[in-house]
Parts: C-alpha cells; sequence; structure tokens
C-alpha cells in the first residue's frame, strides 16, 4: 500500500507545480476563436487570413479601406498623398503624431526598412512579388539572390579579400574579420537598394514611392497587411548574419510579448503558444480610445467541433472560421428561429477545379484536356447546382466566372459558359472526340478517350464534387473517370509539378484589384496552377499594365477575365466561398439591442474585418433602450 | 546495482541515435515541401530556394549531419571554444538546439517543446493518478469477491474503458459536463477544473488495464499460502488484503506503469484535440502532416529520451520493491 500511496503523492505534486506555471488569461471585452494559432506577427512574412486580420489590429498601414462602404480607400497613419502627373510618384505624408507603443514615433525610415525587408530574399516573404511594383524591387530581388549565392562560393579567404578594408585592418581575428565581411556585405546590399529602388525617405514624416509601372491599385497594397511597418531598432536586435554566406538569419523573439513593439490600435500584451493572445489599447496611438474595445482574447481552437462547442457555451463573443460540415444546419436552424448566431458572408475567392492545359502528360502521353474546345466541353456538361448540394449544402453562389462578380468598383465579370450539354457535345465533337454506342468517347481511330484523373486533397467535400463531377463526364459526354485522393502535402506536390488531369483548387483575392486573380493565368506565373499559357491573354494583361487609364484599364481586364472564362478555361468554377462566422447578432428582431451580440461587422466580400471597430453589446444598452421605450 | 545502471547509461546515446536516424529518414521521405504553405499562394521560387539552402534542406546528408551536431550539443561546445558563426546578437542559444518550426514560424522547436511538454506530462501523471485510484479499488473489489455482480459490473466497465475510443468518451464528458450540466468550460486550460474532465477522459483505458492486471495478481495472491498463514495468525482482513496480498500483487501494476506513464503522456492526441489542450501529443500528429521537419525529430527525440529513461526508473523501482529480482 505504501509504494502506491508514494507513487499517486509524487504523481500529484507533480501535476500541481505544472499547474502553477500556466496563467489562464483573462475575460476581455471582446473575446475571439481563432481555429489556428498565429504563424507570424511579423507583419512581411504573413500570409494567413488570421495572422492577416491580428495585422490590422496591432499594426497601422500607410493606407486603409472604409470596410463599410465600397472598399474606398481612406487615409491611415498617412493623412495624405500626392501623385506625380505620370502615375508613377507617390509621395505620402505621414501622421507627425504616429507612435510606436513604446512611444518613439513612427518615422518614413520605418516603412524603408520594412519594405526593404520584404525585398530581401533572406527573409522570406511569400508576398515579396507584390512589392515588385517598386521601381527597382523586382531586380534588387534578384540582385541579392545572387549577391549572396555569389559570396557563399568564396573561399574565407577570398570572402575577407573581398573588402581590402577589413582585409589589411591589423589586429583583427580571423573570425573578427568574416564577421566584418558580412557585415559590410549586407551595407553593400543597402547601398544598392537605395541607388537602384524607388523608395525615400525625404524627411522623418515623408515616404516617397516611385512605380515600376503605372499600378492603378498601388494605394489599395498600401493598405494590405505585409506593407505594415515593423519597429527596426527591435528588428535588428534579433537579426545576425551567417558569416559562411552572408545571410541574414532573423530570430523571432521579438514577436513575443513584452518584447513586441507594434504602431497600431492594439498591443499584443501576452502571447502564451497554443493557449492564446490578450491585446489591449496601444496607449500611445496616434487617436487616443481608437479601438472600440479595450481588450481583447484570441484562443486558438484547432478542433472545428470544439469551437464551436466553446463558443455556445460562452467562452467568446466570435468564432472567426467555422469548418464543421454541419454549419448548413446551423444556418437552416437560423432561418427558423432556433439560434441566433450562425453567419454566412460571401467572399473574395472562389472553389474551382484545375485543369491541366500542358500538351503531353508527366507520364509522356498525349493531353486531351490540351484542347480548349474539349476543356469546354467538360465545363459546360457540369450541372453546378447539383454539386453545391453535395459539396457545402450551405448557400454558396455558383460561379461562371473566376472574379467573385461585384466585388471589385469599376469592373463588370464576364458571363462564362452556361450549362449547355448540347452545345457541350457539339465542341467535343469539333475536337474530334464522339460518343459510340456502348456510352463511351473515341475519336475518329477508333481510341477510346483517356480515363481522366481527378486529384484533390482528402477531408472536406473535395472527394464528394470530385465523385459528382466524374459521374456527369462519363453520363454526358462519355468519358471515364478515376479518383486520386492525395493527402495535403502530397496533392499540393503533384499540383505545382502538373502531375495531374483535374486537380481541385481555389483561390482568395489580395488586394482589390482584378489582377489579383488574374495574373494567377499568366505564363510562368508561380500560382499557375493549370500551365496555362496563351500570348493573347498575356498580350492584354501586358496592356493593361501600361493602360494609365483606369477605365480602359478595366475594359482589357474584362476582356482578358472573358477570355480566359469563356475560350481557352485553364480552370473550371464552381462556386464563390462563402466565410462562416458564429457571433450573435447586435440586433434582435424587434431592433433592440441584443447583449452578448457583435457590433461592427464588414459584410462587403473582402471579408476585412478590423478588430479595432468591432465590440460586444453591452446589458446597459438593452436596460437604457427599454427605459426609453417605457418613457415613450 | 551501480554497474546495472551505467550499462544502461550507455546504451541509451546508441538508441537515441538508432531513433534519430530512422526518424530522419522517414520524416525526409514525406512528400512535399516542408516550406511551401498548404494552401494559397506560392512564393516566389528564390524564396524557397533561400529557406531551403538556409536549412539545408537541399541536401539530406548535410541536413543530418548539421541537426546531429546542433541537437546534440555539439554546436554550442564548438561555439563556446573557436568563436560563434554569426554576428552576435540578443537571440537565446539553446545547448540542444532543436531548431525552427516550418509551421509555427515564430516559433522554435526548443519553445514549443518547453510549453507544451509539462502540460503534456501534468495531464499524462494526473491520470495515472486517478487510473491507480479507479484501477486498484476495482481490482481489489472484483478478487475480494470474484465473480460476484460487482466483479462483473468492474470487469464490464473496464471492458468499456478499454473498447471506446477517446473521441468518443471525450466528447460524450463535453457534452454531458460543460454543455448540459453547464460544469466546467470547453476549450479553456490552466485551471485545476479543466484539467479533469480530460485527466478523467485519458485515465479510462488505462484504469481498466490496471484493474484487469491487479484483479488477477490479486486472485492468485489471495490463494498462496503467506497469506492462509497470515490469517490463521488473526490478522485482519483489511490487513491481509491491502498490505498483504496487494504488495505482491501490484508488481506487474507496477511494470506496466512505466511505458504507461510515458504513453499517457504523450499518446494523447485525440484528448489534446477536443479538449483544446496545449500539450505535446498533437504535434505528433499535425508535424508530421505539415511536414515540419525539425518539429517532427524535436519531439520524437524527447519521447525516446522520456521513454527510455521510464524504463530505466522502473526496473530500478522493481528491484527495489521486489528484492529476489537482484539474485
Amino acid at each position: 500500500m505504501r509504494p502506491v500511496l508514494v507513487i499517486l503523492a509524487i504523481l500529484v505534486a507533480i501535476t500541481f507545480s505544472v499547474l502553477a506555471f500556466d496563467r489562464p488569461l483573462p475575460r476581455a471585452e471582446l473575446n475571439l476563436i481563432n481555429g489556428t494559432e498565429f504563424i507570424t506577427l511579423d507583419p512581411q512574412r504573413m500570409t494567413y487570413a488570421h495572422d492577416i486580420r491580428l495585422n490590422y489590429a496591432i499594426y497601422e498601414t500607410l493606407t486603409r479601406w472604409d470596410t463599410y462602404s465600397d472598399f474606398e480607400i481612406i487615409p491611415g497613419l498617412a493623412q495624405e498623398w500626392s501623385v506625380s502627373d505620370d502615375t508613377l510618384e507617390y509621395t505620402f505624408r505621414l501622421d507627425p503624431n504616429g507612435r510606436w507603443s513604446n512611444g518613439s514615433p513612427v518615422l518614413a525610415e520605418h516603412f524603408v526598412y520594412s519594405w526593404r525587408r520584404a525585398l530581401y530574399p533572406d527573409t522570406a516573404a511569400d508576398y515579396s512579388n507584390l512589392f515588385f511594383v517598386i521601381e527597382g524591387a523586382e531586380d534588387f530581388f534578384h540582385w541579392r539572390a545572387r549577391q549572396l549565392d555569389e559570396y557563399t562560393a568564396l573561399t574565407n579567404d577570398q570572402k575577407i579579400a573581398r573588402f581590402p578594408d577589413i582585409a589589411e585592418t591589423p589586429g583583427l581575428s580571423r573570425n573578427e574579420r568574416l564577421a566584418r565581411a558580412a557585415q559590410a556585405l549586407r551595407q553593400e546590399s543597402i547601398d544598392h537598394f537605395n541607388n537602384t529602388v524607388g523608395i525615400r525617405a525625404l524627411d522623418d514624416h515623408t515616404l516617397q514611392v516611385r512605380l515600376e509601372r503605372p499600378t492603378a491599385y498601388f494605394l489599395d497594397l498600401c493598405a494590405f497587411a505585409v506593407f505594415a511597418p515593423c519597429y527596426p531598432p527591435l528588428v535588428e536586435r534579433f537579426a545576425s548574419l551567417e558569416t559562411s554566406t552572408g545571410r541574414i538569419q532573423q530570430a523571432y523573439d521579438w514577436t513575443k510579448p513584452p518584447l513586441l513593439i507594434t504602431n497600431g490600435p492594439y498591443v499584443p500584451t501576452d502571447w502564451q503558444f497554443k493557449r492564446g493572445m490578450f491585446l489591449e489599447r496601444n496607449p500611445y496611438f496616434r487617436i487616443p480610445d481608437f479601438a472600440k474595445s479595450a481588450t481583447v482574447r484570441i484562443t486558438p481552437i484547432n478542433d472545428p467541433n470544439t469551437a464551436v462547442l466553446a463558443f455556445q457555451t460562452g467562452l467568446a463573443d466570435f468564432l472567426t472560421d467555422v469548418r464543421v460540415d454541419y454549419i448548413a444546419d446551423m444556418l437552416a436552424q437560423k432561418e427558423q428561429g432556433l439560434n441566433d448566431y450562425a453567419q454566412a458572408i460571401s467572399t473574395f475567392g472562389t472553389y474551382y477545379w484545375n485543369f491541366n492545359c500542358r500538351e503531353f502528360l508527366n507520364d509522356g502521353r498525349r493531353n486531351p484536356l490540351h484542347d480548349p474546345r474539349v476543356r469546354r466541353a467538360f465545363a459546360m456538361t457540369v450541372d453546378k447546382h447539383a454539386i453545391m448540394m453535395v459539396a457545402t449544402r450551405a448557400g454558396e453562389k455558383s460561379a461562371s466566372v473566376f472574379i467573385p462578380p461585384g466585388s471589385i468598383p469599376g469592373f463588370n465579370s464576364p458571363q462564362g459558359l452556361p450549362y449547355d450539354i448540347e452545345r457541350a457535345r457539339r465542341e467535343f465533337n469539333d475536337a474530334g472526340w464522339f460518343i459510340g454506342d456502348d456510352g463511351l468517347a473515341r475519336n475518329a481511330q477508333g481510341d477510346l478517350f483517356p480515363t481522366v484523373r481527378l486529384l484533390f486533397s482528402t477531408g472536406s467535400y473535395n472527394g464528394a464534387v470530385a465523385l459528382a463531377l466524374g459521374q456527369m463526364w462519363r453520363e454526358h459526354l462519355g468519358v471515364r473517370a478515376e479518383f486520386d485522393a492525395k493527402e495535403t502535402k502530397a496533392y499540393r506536390a503533384d499540383l505545382q509539378r502538373q502531375n495531374y488531369m483535374l486537380a481541385r483548387g481555389g483561390w482568395f483575392g489580395d488586394y482589390g484589384d482584378p489582377t489579383t486573380f488574374l495574373s494567377l493565368h499568366r505564363t510562368g506565373d508561380g500560382n499557375n496552377n493549370s500551365a496555362h499559357s496563351d500570348p493573347y491573354f498575356d498580350d492584354l494583361l501586358t496592356q493593361a499594365e501600361n493602360e494609365r487609364d483606369p477605365e480602359k484599364r478595366m475594359r482589357i481586364l474584362e476582356e482578358a477575365e472573358r477570355y480566359t472564362m469563356e475560350e481557352t478555361l485553364p480552370i473550371l468554377t464552381i462556386f464563390h466561398y462563402n466565410w462562416y462566422f458564429l457571433y450573435k447578432s447586435p440586433e434582435d428582431a424587434q431592433g433592440r439591442p441584443n447583449p452578448g451580440g457583435l457590433r461592427g461587422m464588414s459584410n462587403h466580400p473582402r471579408n476585412v474585418q478590423y478588430l479595432w471597430l468591432l465590440e460586444v453589446v453591452r446589458q446597459e444598452e438593452l436596460d437604457a433602450h427599454l427605459a426609453a421605450e417605457a418613457a415613450r | 546495482m551501480i554497474g546495472l545502471i551505467l550499462r544502461r547509461l550507455a546504451q541509451i546515446p546508441v538508441v537515441l541515435l538508432v531513433i534519430y536516424t530512422v526518424t530522419f529518414a522517414l520524416s525526409w521521405a514525406l512528400p512535399g515541401s516542408a516550406v511551401l504553405n498548404d494552401e494559397g499562394r506560392a512564393p516566389p521560387a528564390a524564396v524557397i530556394d533561400a529557406i531551403e539552402k538556409q536549412y539545408s534542406l537541399d541536401d539530406p546528408v548535410k541536413c543530418y549531419t548539421q541537426y546531429l551536431v546542433r541537437v546534440t550539443g555539439i554546436h554550442w561546445l564548438s561555439n563556446r571554444i573557436s568563436g560563434p558563426s554569426t554576428t552576435p546578437t540578443d537571440v537565446r542559444e539553446y545547448i540542444f538546439d532543436f531548431g525552427p518550426s516550418f509551421r509555427f514560424e515564430d516559433w522554435s522547436v526548443n519553445e514549443i517543446i518547453v510549453s507544451s511538454l509539462p502540460v503534456s506530462v501534468a495531464l499524462g501523471l494526473s491520470a495515472i493518478a486517478i487510473a491507480l485510484g479507479i484501477g486498484l479499488s476495482a481490482g481489489v473489489i472484483g478478487a475480494v469477491r470474484p465473480n460476484s455482480w460487482i466483479d462483473f459490473a468492474t470487469l464490464a466497465v473496464a471492458l468499456v474503458g478499454i473498447s471506446l475510443p477517446s473521441f468518443v468518451t471525450g466528447t460524450l464528458l463535453l457534452i454531458l459536463g460543460p454543455v448540459w450540466a453547464g460544469v466546467g468550460t470547453v476549450g479553456a486550460w490552466g485551471t485545476l477544473g479543466n484539467m479533469l474532465l480530460p485527466a478523467f477522459t485519458l485515465s479510462l483505458p488505462f484504469a481498466a488495464y490496471i484493474a484487469r492486471l491487479t484483479r488477477m495478481g490479486m486472485i492468485e495472491a489471495l490463494s498462496a499460502d503467506y497469506i492462509r498463514t497470515a490469517r490463521a495468525k488473526g490478522v485482519g482482513p483489511t490487513t491481509v488484503v491491502l498490505k498483504h496480498a496487494l504488495k505482491n500483487a501490484f508488481l506487474p501494476v507496477l511494470s506496466y506503469l512505466g511505458p504507461a506513464a510515458a504513453y499517457a503522456m504523450t499518446g494523447s492526441f485525440v484528448i489534446e484535440t477536443v479538449f483544446n489542450i496545449p500539450g505535446i501529443g498533437q504535434h505528433f500528429v499535425d508535424a508530421v502532416r505539415s511536414k515540419d521537419l525539425f518539429l517532427i525529430m524535436g519531439v520524437t527525440l524527447v519521447f525516446a529520451s522520456i521513454l527510455v529513461f521510464f524504463n530505466l526508473a522502473v526496473d530500478l523501482l522493481y528491484r527495489f520493491v521486489d528484492p529476489r529480482i537482484e539474485q
């Protein structure tokens, strides 16, 4: 009996001592549940939706959007700006009251540093190519990559000899010389940047940017998360140079409170890995009490079911993404008045299937989908409404075009291809394929249409959609399909190497311009997974790049989308994504304040939710409302 | 005794090196790229190239040796002796450096392990404590009154405890507790109250197994000669059962506790997911899914070390409890 008690005592003691170290975050004025932990708080390296939403709360960009209107550009940290007559030079006047959370002023210099950082391949910023619209930026990016490669190839002696000053300074150890050589190499790159890239701080509060080519959406880019500044003195403390390669090695200790310094309405005061984050108002923010809620708590919950249960039992006021497949039922229940918190908005994204447009498949066989007529025939035999019944069932809009209609002001979406089996068969016949008596498609030589392989990642509704597609093509075109379900990483690898015939895809736009979608189908684009290559289309995009009249430019881009959606068809669009939230409506059915409801959400498809605009309706508001009603 | 401890300690590095090599080879062979996002925009090729060069992801042999040098602390030592290979910064240096995580870009594997291992240890050990409590009592009761209704009842509960997967029991308890009865919170962590439900869920299969082991051991012990002698001497029934019989019946339970504790600490992936607990178990699965090479290596090596040391500790404890083993 005694050993049992001893063991039990030890176990209990360890348990308690561990618990003593965990400090649960207190409830805040606004409480969020996110579906994942944040990936990074480094503004230049962000890519994920949650990180970007947080970015807008803790950093401040030059411009921002009026999320309640048509996403008009309004001043952010830059109070005003002027554009030169050739539309290439932007001069921003920064608010002199802009402050970092340690009280020091936000300078134009900080933007130069941050944007330069984004253009270093060493930083490995996924979005670095958004900066390529700036004069000399793309060349600098590749210049730096070459500089590092050449430096790495040198022997240590050659590295030191590359900088005669360092080689000749007496009294230095070899290690010190190498370290200094790496620093000199970095200085060389900074000098090169200053001489060739069109980003300049004219004075403390004036930033001038010269563009490579007219970019109608540049002010929109300036509002995007990765264009936010980081605090250079802080970042530099954790940036070292690898002496063998000259590469900048960035450690991320600085993104964790209390070290982290930001310039937005909020500053994170606590971040515990996988436990949660706590935001408080930045005491130095240039507009006092700008953020509606004084404190925000964000709890990451990975499991979709647990997240929904946690919201329902009151852990949070706002679940920022709902990934359970019964969301369709929750929305239907809301219609019947059974809950008041399931919310859906349409977004700036599209679910589609890629056609492999290459002439030959990876195994050397001729690819029948190389012929646009076949691709069009495939697309016109798909009943998208039937597919949505097996996919999300949650009321998304079916898509005949890539860019969600109505999401970009001034851009008129084309028609796209209809659901038309007769026309599809005609196109199919024109391409040389005929449906035989056995219901199977053959060409003039009698060869069967190759079995199409449908590649998709496991999980979610992709498998159901693939089955539905395969069945439609079998029925209407006599084409047999086989299915290739792969785990995400393997699927992604195949997709990038065009090791497929048809593959599931999806895309969300980043900035408010058609090119955020259309550039995907440009020859050689890094995200051109269908390997679509068409000179007319490429030419249209180049024309648009050089067109200074915004109206004419939009017409060119409209033609570009019409051309890909009605003629060359690199992708088969299925539906425009919805985004699902759980939060109580701010007003009840009678229009009274609904305590616990969330006020301030934007319904625009761009789906940017500035956290500092959100607040939870308080009980006092309802009391006051009722008192006023009674008085009347 | 000391010779045995030394011999066992000397085996540990060899065992760990084999585990390191096998894990490295397997995770290297995983399809896809560690540095590429699963969804959305692909970065420029030069960016991927830069990351791959930085961590030698383009050369398995180089990556294997470089990482080995960092993990074992040799890199740290050589920095102390011949000077660092980077310019100085405020970056924390680890003796055993498990490298960065590719999935959680702001966190090093060391930070992730430090933040999640204690949670899993606490959860696992409290589960074992609960399992011991439930399992021993059920086993003893079952053995004292074999084939009675209470024996069958505990057997049935044990069977259910072993057979039901924890995502069923976990979800069931979540719905019964916080959702229906309003007791406790879903998705919160950090207080003792938050730990009760997950620890109880985690303890069930272990409790069931311990109950079976105890019952078998007790039935055997209770029919032994020394028990009859004790009874003949006039020792009370409680003392006979709890002091004389349980001492021998406990031995198989003890040898089961070592691997069970290690398993409870790291095998709680499902529990961690269902109850949203920031433990280490989830990383075993998630890191493999996202091909987070260094995180896979880090958690595997830590788990392997724990397992090796627990087995050693139990072996030594066994000798202490049962002196017959020495001969």
